[in-house]
């Protein structure tokens, strides 16, 4: 299906295929296009403008996300134009977005690609052009938080929203430099289509979209230690990272798209759901209910005992067949392998099952 | 699945049937989203309209538990158009002529009449499936959970036989699990008639091998199924339950009588993360790891086997619930191995099971997207599409099927179908998930999704607080007027403890699964009693 | 992603019948369509006309509005206590200071009428000309067949009159090139350039012309789909257009006509953002390629036309590629040229492609008081110092002059005139016509109206030490045409103009 031809990239031969665009040669080259729009889950609109590169006999700068390569094209990613290009643009973006002392972008809890771009050029010190940009500050979701001043409108939260989350629960809303994210009325995320998926907080390059649960400073700690898991939730077996921070996961994400099933997707739960990891409520001691009735605290060798005797009682009493083992879907693989094995091999018998159908 | 989730965004059809999968497999409905952004078209066969239906380019809204004549009149029309893929049926199957003969009196004109579908969607549903390469078929738990649930399952068979759609990628037959490790709990052996990896327990041959690797004698005969035992508490032959990881007071159908079985054990032990509804009933309480507290493997819907890795500790004085099942067994006199971590469990595991014995933790951490068994040896890749090389079994066998009516159906005292499901934002029993606060202001409590016309009789206006009856019980919910229902069907989730939808539900079990009918029971909703008469007299009407 | 049976194409006209986009008629209209109520608040909100709902007098801040003193009018209508926006060129330069009333209608200050070019029937659209109804050139294209029509507008050297100045005759080729069958003409009637108001007249004057056009191009390249798409401003000439559709209904009976209105936005006149518009979205441009020409309207081939290079079309069938070329003198054809500003009688003038300003000035009447500089086409194209008025006002020579010729939309500016100000007046309108897609222009636009207006009010040209780069960014970086252009204005002036931005 795909033709194999060259082209030059920065005056090299590389081998391409037909429909690849400028930005996926360059990746697999080894030549780092920067850019703050695209994401390969997305079609590329090419809207940022971070990725321009000069294509021989093209007269404008073209975007490498978008431009698909064509046998012996000539493409160059670096030049006095294109540095030029990055140095103006990027200062364009920082005359408006919200600035650190070192006149820096800031950087919230969910980083700033934008941030380190412009360490790469000099500070024009552009003055602040002050877009009248609105925000949605009744919106009263639990989970996801808009800073309009860190937004450069990439677009990349909506075109999620539509292309691979499909709920078009936000949009771009006006023109021009009042241009915004919004939802219709500007209404909470809650009462709009949304399903709270946060892959708007995932994709957005600039940290304009946070976890509200998430510590604000997360990035600025030094991030924390992240654990590779798999979702608890339903059989799909999308893949987290589960980030740590004082034995405590404070914040759910997907490993990159592109790495695992889920595509750097999760769903609300998965993302979301995980406070009850340490919730007040869970159980942190063996219980054994007394004579009267009621639950009272014991150590684990007086629960593994009496939870052995009781089995064991019943077992003597009326036969292994009746006692019944209910594993758990919910449990890991090793886990329904041993409870299996105590049903069969510790008591007898093959009355072990769990809900298999639900 | 026979085929794997990476397939599905290159389908060219996918054929949806009993699955809201943008609510209960979100992140594979992002999959079917993007093949039709790519141009594939859908195909949803649902009585609700759930949101996959709104995008699809066909929507079929059977009734409730009518699917094996809407299937059946798929496959007559395919073989009374000669669509039907006779060298693969030639080649890799037997007993078509069965089956062809049986559907020649499901014609779509009739089944219209049976399941609510218009003939002309059935036929171009039916042609569409025939005449497309990547087609693939999608199934939950709407397909199983019902009395028929296996006839259901064979009828969806035969189709993929008959149309060759097996070992074709992107296509094939795949039934979407509803929990994290459903397929890995039965593949582990936690089934009355299966050791891990489906090996019969009645068989000498394979017993032999256990009570060898085990070193005990182990029982010849099978246990008894979940729902078995459910009725088997309640009549007192089982006395003592186990209950690890599962609130069976809220997830089993008809829980009254559940309840009526707890109280009637002997001995309940529940090995739990928080107190639940089946807890009330237990002897002993044993507090176990969730998923980020311990090391072990999840094993997904495409029977993939993914690491689950330790993040923190668990709380208090809780254990991984590996380790506690070990020292039940030692301490009740059984000599189970001194495993220095679940790696060394997964080690055993996998050597009993032929699936699995090319893998092992190395590997998982070495193959970041998972493995898929059948993976027999370490140098197997593993196998994300399953029989390439036609049937695994050799040659597949068409079930011919009867239509069999749900076992509870509508009558003028509970006259309206009640569907039972999942939403997005809960989980099952929903103790992880009403902690957390969006699904919370997403969804506070119980509710009803009813038609309007349905709503208008009962003079039931949306907001408005309902009790829902069956036979079995009673429970509140708020009424939701949704254009999604049939006429004559409601539609409840089944999260709730205070207001358990298992209440309701019908504990008839499907012959071979003991799957029960939880997607048709009879109930009625009222407000007034004078309401629920002027629905029952416009039903028989 | 859209329902398959959404209704996307509709939401803004209905948003306009709800009266402008409220969460009760986004709701509505959501319910109506199918389409997602996120996608149409995001929609409506970028039309000006429907943005925000409520009674107002628009008041036009266009540039020979702002000569003519638009500014005074604005702040006695909100005096009066009245509501008053500002909005964009009207395209009524010549009539004035333009506005329209609370009802939609469009209300000029001025005691002149338009002036236009006295009937000659050598005039390829000849304004004062007698309307024909004969169709005879549809019927002779038919006959010629398409290769023998295209091969006619090849040798006349029609360029796309809206602006970019591209060969006709190579848009139709490629519609006939390619596989698909389902294929569109649109009509650009989408006039928005500030100095212009020719294609008004000629919608107004010569419809037929425009409808044989596009009925011709129609037969061509095989398809009888045509739309087209005109601002929403303009109340009387949707009507013209509708009127002759009307009258033309036997001799067009082949054809499909749909007349489609804006809703306030200058960056639907570039054609992928008026292909977007037609859609039911938002108007940002579309990256190129994929050219219109291969995917355009509902991703299919769409040849589209500015109104006045497709109603150049039935004269050059009827007298040949030849003769139209010849009326043209340093360029192909005669061409309508828009004057306004200081000038003795504003209109539509059809001369000979290549006159010179004095040649078009003398046309409209003659200066008045003494010329300083000149818009030569429309807001795009900058200033050019009066100096320059031996320049060919062609696409060529004008666009070596670092201008170009646009929509030849000419505006003369005299000398009472402070060009820090004036292009003031450009930037403003470039500001708020940006689409908002990309950053050079959303930003950039911004930012030099805001230090233009630093340095108006501080009088230090301090304010303009980015300028430059920031410019040159905004024509290299930007997606579209309008980024492209729309530091032009600042640009020329300060580079014409020096003494009009020393330090105060």
């Amino acid at each position: 299906m795909s033709d194999s031809f060259h082209i030059k990239l920065d005056g090299k031969s590389v081998s391409a295929s037909s429909g690849e665009t400028v930005f996926e040669v360059a990746k697999r080259e080894g030549v780092e296009i920067p850019t703050l729009c695209h994401d390969t889950r997305l079609e590329p609109v090419g809207a940022c403008r971070v990725c321009l590169v000069e294509v021989a006999g093209q007269r404008r700068l073209q975007p490498g996300c978008a431009w698909v390569v064509t046998p012996d094209m000539e493409i160059q990613t670096q030049s006095d134009r294109i540095e030029r290009h990055r140095k103006v643009l990027y200062n364009l973006y920082k005359s408006d977005h919200d600035l650190d002392d070192a006149r820096l972008p800031l950087e919230t809890g969910n980083g700033n690609q934008l941030r380190e771009l412009c360490q790469t050029v000099p500070d024009m010190n552009l003055a602040p052009v002050e877009a009248p940009r609105s925000d949605r500050p009744m919106d009263d979701n639990p989970y996801i938080q808009f800073e309009p001043d860190l937004c450069i409108l990439c677009a990349r939260c909506t075109r999620y929203c539509d292309e691979v989350e499909a709920v078009n629960a936000i949009t771009l809303s006006n023109r021009g430099s009042a241009t915004t994210i919004a939802t219709a009325g500007q209404r909470s995320l809650i009462d709009t289509t949304c399903e709270l998926c946060g892959g708007c907080i995932d994709t957005c390059p600039t940290g304009a979209l946070i976890e509200k649960k998430a510590p604000k400073n997360l990035v600025q700690l030094g991030g924390t230690e992240s654990v590779r898991s798999t979702c608890n939730f339903c059989g799909v077996g999308c893949q987290l990272n589960l980030h740590v921070q004082n034995e405590r996961v404070v914040k759910v994400t997907s490993p990159e798209p592109g790495e695992t099933l889920n595509d750097g997707n999760l769903c609300v739960k998965g993302r979301f759901a995980y406070d009850f990891i340490h919730h007040k409520d869970r159980i942190t001691e063996p219980l054994i209910r007394d004579a009267n009735g009621d639950l009272q605290p014991a150590t684990w060798e007086e629960a593994i005992a009496a939870t052995s005797a009781g089995l064991n009682r019943v077992r003597e009493k009326y036969g292994s067949d009746a006692l019944g083992f209910i594993s758990s879907s919910r449990c890991t693989g090793e886990e329904n392998y041993l409870m299996q094995k105590v049903a069969r091999a510790a008591f007898g018998t093959n009355n072990v099952h769990q809900c298999a159908a639900t | 699945m026979t085929n794997s989730i990476d397939e599905i965004r290159d389908s060219e059809m996918m054929f949806v049937i009993g699955s809201n999968t943008t609510e209960a497999h979100p992140i594979i409905a992002m999959e079917m989203k993007r093949a039709r952004q790519r141009g594939a078209k859908l195909v949803v066969a649902d009585p609700r309209k759930i949101w996959l239906a709104e995008m699809a380019d066909l929507h079929l809204q059977l009734k409730p538990g009518t699917d094996v004549w809407l299937l059946s009149a798929m496959a007559h029309v395919i073989i009374e158009e000669d669509l039907h893929d006779k060298a693969f049926i030639a080649k890799h199957t037997t007993d078509f002529e069965s089956v062809a003969q049986k559907v020649k009196s499901y014609s779509p004109e009739a089944a219209e009449e049976i399941t609510g579908v218009p003939a002309e969607d059935i036929r171009t549903a039916a042609r569409w499936y025939a005449s497309t390469k990547a087609a693939g078929i999608y199934y939950t738990l709407g397909i199983t959970e019902h009395t028929h649930g296996t006839d259901n399952v064979y009828c969806l068979a035969n189709l993929v036989l008959m149309t060759g759609h097996l070992g074709v990628r992107s296509a094939g037959m795949n039934p979407l699990r509803g929990q994290n490790n459903v397929q890995g709990a039965n593949d582990a052996g936690a089934t009355p008639i299966y050791y891990p990896g489906y090996q019969k327990v009645v068989d000498p041959s394979i017993r032999e091998i256990f009570e060898s690797a085990w070193g005990v004698s182990l029982s010849p005969n099978n246990g008894i199924n979940l729902n078995e035992m459910m009725k088997e508490m309640a009549r007192g032959n089982l006395k003592a339950v186990y209950v690890m990881g599962e609130d069976i007071v809220i997830s089993e159908p008809n829980v009254t009588k559940v309840e009526v079985g707890l109280n009637a054990c002997e001995f309940v032990v529940c090995q739990e993360i928080f107190h639940n509804e089946t807890t009330r009933f237990a002897d002993v309480i044993l507090p176990g790891a969730c998923f980020a507290e311990k090391d072990g493997i999840f094993t997904n819907s495409d029977r993939r086997v993914q690491r689950v890795r330790k993040a923190v500790d668990p709380p208090g004085n809780a254990r991984p619930d590996w380790e506690i099942l070990c020292d039940i067994a030692r301490a009740s006199g059984y000599d189970m191995p001194d495993y220095p971590s679940s790696k060394e469990v997964f080690a055993e595991f996998a050597s009993l099971t032929p699936q699995l014995r090319g893998m092992s933790y190395d590997r998982l951490e070495a193959n970041v997207k998972g493995l898929h068994w059948p993976c027999p040896d370490e140098d197997h890749p593993g196998t994300p599409t399953l029989h390439l090389d036609g049937p695994i079994i050799g040659v597949a066998p068409f079930q011919a099927v009867d239509y069999r009516p749900s076992d509870e159906l509508p009558d003028n005292d509970y006259p309206l179908v009640l569907s039972t499901g999942r939403t997005l934002y809960h989980y099952n029993s929903a103790t992880q998930t009403r902690r957390d606060a969006g699904p919370v202001a997403k969804q506070r409590g119980n509710f009803i999704e009813i038609h309007r016309r349905d709503a208008k009789i009962l003079g039931i206006a949306h907001g408005d607080k309902v009790e829902v009856s069956s036979r079995r019980g009673t429970i509140q919910a708020e009424a939701w007027v949704s254009p999604r229902v049939r006429f004559g069907c409601i539609w409840m989730p089944m999260h709730f403890a205070e207001n358990r939808a298992n209440l309701l539900t019908n504990d008839a079990g499907d012959a071979i699964t003991g799957t029960g009918e939880y997607k048709v029971c009879a109930v009625r909703v009222r407000r007034s009693k004078q309401a629920t008469e002027a629905l029952a007299e416009v039903a028989s009407g | 992603m859209q329902k398959p049976d959404a209704q996307r194409e509709k939401i803004l006209d209905l948003l306009e019948h709800a009266g402008g986009v409220t969460e009760e008629s986004v709701r509505q209209v959501s319910e109506d369509t199918g389409v997602p109520e996120a996608d149409i608040w995001g929609t409506g909100k970028f039309y000006s006309l429907i943005d925000t709902p409520g009674k107002r007098t628009r008041v036009c801040d266009g540039l020979s509005c702002q000569l003519a003193g638009a500014d005074e009018l604005a702040a006695s209508i909100t005096d009066s206590g009245k509501a008053c926006e500002r909005v964009s060129c009207l395209g009524q330069c010549d009539l004035a200071i333009a506005t329209l009333t609370e009802e939609m209608e469009l209300k000029t200050y001025t005691k002149k009428e338009t002036s236009i070019t006295p009937d000659d029937p050598e005039l390829a659209i000849n304004l004062a000309g007698p309307v024909d109804l004969s169709y005879s050139a549809l019927k002779k294209s038919i006959s010629m067949g398409a290769e023998a029509v295209i091969k006619e507008i090849e040798v006349s050297g029609l360029q796309g009159r809206g602006g970019a100045g591209f060969p006709a005759h190579i848009k139709w080729k490629a519609l006939r090139s390619q596989n698909e069958t389902e294929r569109y003409v649109i009509c650009n009637a989408d006039e928005a350039e500030p100095g212009t108001f020719k294609d008004r007249e000629t919608i107004l004057r010569q419809p037929h012309k425009m409808l044989e056009g596009l009925a011709i191009a129609a037969a061509m390249i095989e398809t009888s789909e045509i739309y087209i798409y005109i601002r929403g401003e303009y109340g009387n000439e949707y009507d013209s257009i509708n009127r002759a559709i009307e009258e033309a209904q036997t001799q067009l009976a082949q054809f499909n006509f749909t007349v489609v209105r804006g809703h306030g936005a200058y960056i639907c006149g570039e054609e992928t953002a008026l292909l977007e518009s037609l859609e039911g979205k938002r108007g940002m441009p579309r990256l190129k390629p994929p050219f219109p020409t291969e995917a355009g309207f509902r991703g299919k081939p769409s040849l589209i036309h500015n109104v006045e290079t497709i109603a150049c079309v039935p004269s050059i069938i009827h007298r040949g590629g030849q003769h139209f070329k010849d009326l043209g003198r340093t360029e192909a054809g005669s061409k309508l040229y828009c004057i306004s500003g200081h000038i003795e009688s504003p209109g539509v003038y059809e001369l000979p492609l290549g006159v010179t300003l004095d040649e078009l000035v003398e046309a409209a009447g003659g200066y008045t008081g003494t010329p300083l500089a000149f818009s030569p086409g429309g807001a795009s194209s900058g200033f050019l110092p009066i100096s320059m008025r031996a320049l060919p006002l062609d696409y060529k020579n004008l666009a070596e002059a670092g201008s170009m010729m646009g929509s030849s939309g000419v505006v003369v500016l005299n000398d009472t005139v402070d060009m820090a100000q004036a292009a003031g007046w450009q930037l403003e309108f470039f500001e708020r016509e940006s689409c908002g897609q990309c950053a050079p222009c959303r930003i950039g636009s911004r930012y030099l109206r805001r230090q233009n207006d630093a340095y108006l009010k501080l009088g230090d040209p301090i304010a303009f030490e980015h300028a430059d780069d920031v410019a040159w960014e905004m024509e290299e970086g930007s997606i579209c045409g309008l980024g492209m252009v729309a530091a032009k204005p600042l640009d020329s002036a300060r580079k014409h103009f020096p003494d009009h931005f020393k330090t105060k």
